[in-house]
């Protein structure tokens, strides 16, 4: 096989914008690929990784995974289909939506990524920008999908989403197949004043998959954006959610959930940034490990000088449902304003046995009282969805916790 | 035809014996009353016969038809016959009742027709029941909801542990009138720990039992209810020994 810096080379040269993918891809040979010295990866399984184990995704795949993107289309307003990143069907037209497909980012978009690998290499041989627009004052009457396939590649899926000033709008991403993938996935949402957006991101890869993700929401003023980002599948689940409050009344309310098994790795990042005053953001982390899984959940909130009463909260709770499955849990803040209210929680431990015995005293048997639980966080997620879309997930997550077997 | 059986049952909460010996019996459908102060270990009766983890069996039995329930696990418990409807229901966020009903093996067939049924029977919201178990429900809903859940579940005995707590007069009317109605639909043996005589209109017992300090000092018909609202439990004393 062509080692994987020589195909993505010979990519990036067929390319019309290949000026700016070279860039980025010289910013990547220049950070180089992380180690599990730094502080960011040690919980990766890096030396188990090596991406020239991967053929780079150059063409759009013939026979994509697609049955999760089929269940959704059934309840989507449109479904953005993706297939190794590249895009295989853009949907159908909903008024006031415009979606486009744009060259890969350079310069200047490069900055918040300057020392980050693989938002570097994404930025270098991404098939492109997924572009989708929903324009001033509209409010999309069911979700938008975007259902990103992948099969036995690397691929680098890259999206862009705008809500113009006022507009509403739900937006899942679906993420499925990847069996022996490298999914390298990265995903910007851009809110105008007064928007409001409920994102879901919804990761339920081949077990064999590495799927790195990252996501960054900048909100205007009085912007709003709730944001489920839910870890079922992957080998190592690499999830980073930042949200930059930049407009004065902005809030985010952030829920990750999870659940690992076998030799899973779900390690969840996030990064809450307050700018402007009275922003407020919310966390909520809960997820489960089981067998030998592991997860990671490492949080900060940033407070800006400036961003007077600002309210943050995060919460943290990681439950182990074996004695093999560990969780680290490491919450920073870095607070430059004094008039603030800041709040952080995390727990690990093992289900809660009084709920557990509350469930088996009305005749449930101990083994599905346990998963009934477990199950309940993705619900727990999903809640705020339309009604046919939550129901259609919480079929999905029945089937991938399928016969959890709990310890204890 | 029933019968649960308990006999010498002994109880503790940490180092602390709260139930001292305690006899009961009761037949199929029906009705009887726990009274007692506080502290005299009504609850603790009610925790540990459903298996809750922090109560700890030191010594009796409790059985249905001579099948020991103390050897069996909460489930089997409720399953073999035996129900607790909660004074303080728990909040399960992210479990709903329907799941919890079919997970424990209730016909799915109609259920979601046959819940709405049971909540407007005790007066509640159907809706309510929707929502995740007991999150967001005030204390009278929760505990009319288990109310629907032991509807639901048709046990051969139930527990209503201070089933008044929280509860406005017509919505009490409506749980006692369920109660009693159980008896009849199935004919449930139904046991009700309360402080409040007035709920005994509607309840019709067939007895009362007074508790005090761990055990039953007296049992008698639903003539005890007016003694007891006259001069309190006092007059029937507390056990004369730690027996």
């Amino acid at each position: 096989m062509v080692p994987f810096r020589e195909s993505a080379l010979d990519f990036v040269r067929a390319q019309p914008d290949a000026a700016g993918r070279l860039a980025a891809l010289e910013r990547f040979d220049a950070v180089g690929m992380p180690t599990a010295s730094e502080e960011v990866w040690r919980y990766a399984p890096l030396d188990a990784f090596d991406l020239d184990r991967y053929a780079l995704a150059t063409t759009a795949p013939s026979a994509p995974t697609t049955s999760l993107a089929d269940a959704l289309s059934t309840v989507a307003a449109t479904t953005i289909r993706l297939g190794d990143g590249f895009v295989l069907d853009s949907g159908r037209p909903v008024p006031g939506v415009d979606v486009t497909w744009l060259p890969a980012p350079a310069g200047a978009d490069l900055e918040p990524y300057a020392s980050d690998a693989f938002s570097l290499l994404n930025a270098a041989v991404t098939p492109g920008v997924t572009t989708i627009t929903v324009r001033s004052g509209v409010e999309v009457p069911g979700p938008l999908v975007i259902a990103c396939g992948a099969g036995e590649t690397a691929s680098f899926p890259r999206v862009h989403v705008v809500l113009e000033p006022g507009a509403r709008a739900v937006v899942i991403e679906a993420h499925e197949g990847g069996r022996e993938s490298l999914v390298d996935m990265v995903g910007e949402y851009d809110l105008g004043a007064g928007a409001a957006l409920t994102l879901v991101a919804y990761q339920r890869l081949d077990h064999t998959a590495w799927h790195i993700a990252r996501t960054t929401a900048r909100l205007d003023r009085d912007a709003s954006l709730s944001h489920a980002v839910v870890g079922l599948g992957a080998r190592y689940d690499r999830s980073r959610n930042d949200a930059v409050m930049l407009g004065s009344g902005a809030e985010n309310v952030l829920r990750t959930t999870f659940f690992g098994s076998g030799d899973q790795v779900h390690d969840f990042r996030t990064r809450q940034y307050h700018v402007a005053p009275r922003t407020r953001s919310t966390l909520l982390s809960k997820g489960a490990v089981a067998d030998e899984a592991r997860s990671v959940y490492t949080g900060l909130i940033e407070i800006e000088h400036g961003a007077r009463r600002t309210d943050a909260r995060q919460t943290n709770h990681n439950l182990l449902l074996s004695p093999q499955a560990h969780a680290d849990s490491v919450p920073n803040l870095d607070i430059r304003e004094n008039d603030v209210v800041c709040a952080h929680a995390s727990s690990v431990g093992p289900l809660d046995e009084i709920q557990r015995w509350y469930l088996e005293s009305r005749g449930v048997p101990r083994r599905e009282a346990q998963r009934l639980m477990i199950r309940g966080f993705f619900l727990e997620m999903l809640d705020a969805l339309p009604p046919a879309v939550a129901e259609l997930l919480t079929a999905d997550v029945d089937a991938a916790l399928g016969a959890l077997e709990v310890a204890g | 035809m029933s019968v649960l059986t308990i006999q010498g049952l002994r109880v503790a909460v940490g180092d602390r014996e709260v139930v001292r010996g305690l006899d009961l019996t009761m037949q199929s459908g029906e009705v009887h009353v726990i009274m007692g102060p506080n502290g005299s270990g009504k609850s603790t009766l009610a925790h540990a016969l459903a298996g809750h983890p922090g109560y700890r069996i030191t010594g009796g039995t409790a059985e249905i038809d001579g099948v020991s329930l103390l050897d069996l696990s909460p489930t089997d418990r409720v399953r073999r016959g035996l129900f607790l409807a909660l004074q303080q229901p728990i909040e399960v966020p992210g479990v709903r009742l329907a799941d919890v009903l079919r997970a424990a093996g209730v016909d799915p067939e109609g259920l979601e027709g046959r819940i709405r049924v049971e909540a407007e029977r005790v007066g509640l919201r159907p809706d309510l029941l929707s929502r995740f178990m007991n999150v967001d429900l005030s204390g009278g809903e929760r505990k009319r909801a288990e109310v629907v859940q032991f509807a639901l579940l048709r046990p051969a005995f139930a527990l209503f542990d201070e089933v008044d707590s929280g509860l406005d007069v017509d919505a009490l009317g409506a749980v006692a009138r369920r109660l009693a109605a159980s008896s009849q639909e199935w004919g449930c043996g139904v046991l009700v720990i309360t402080h409040f005589s007035r709920l005994l209109h509607d309840l019709m017992p067939t007895k009362i039992h007074v508790v005090r300090a761990g055990q039953v000092v007296t049992t008698g018909g639903p003539e005890l209810a007016a003694v007891l609202e006259r001069e309190g439990y006092e007059p029937f004393g507390a056990p004369s020994s730690d027996a």
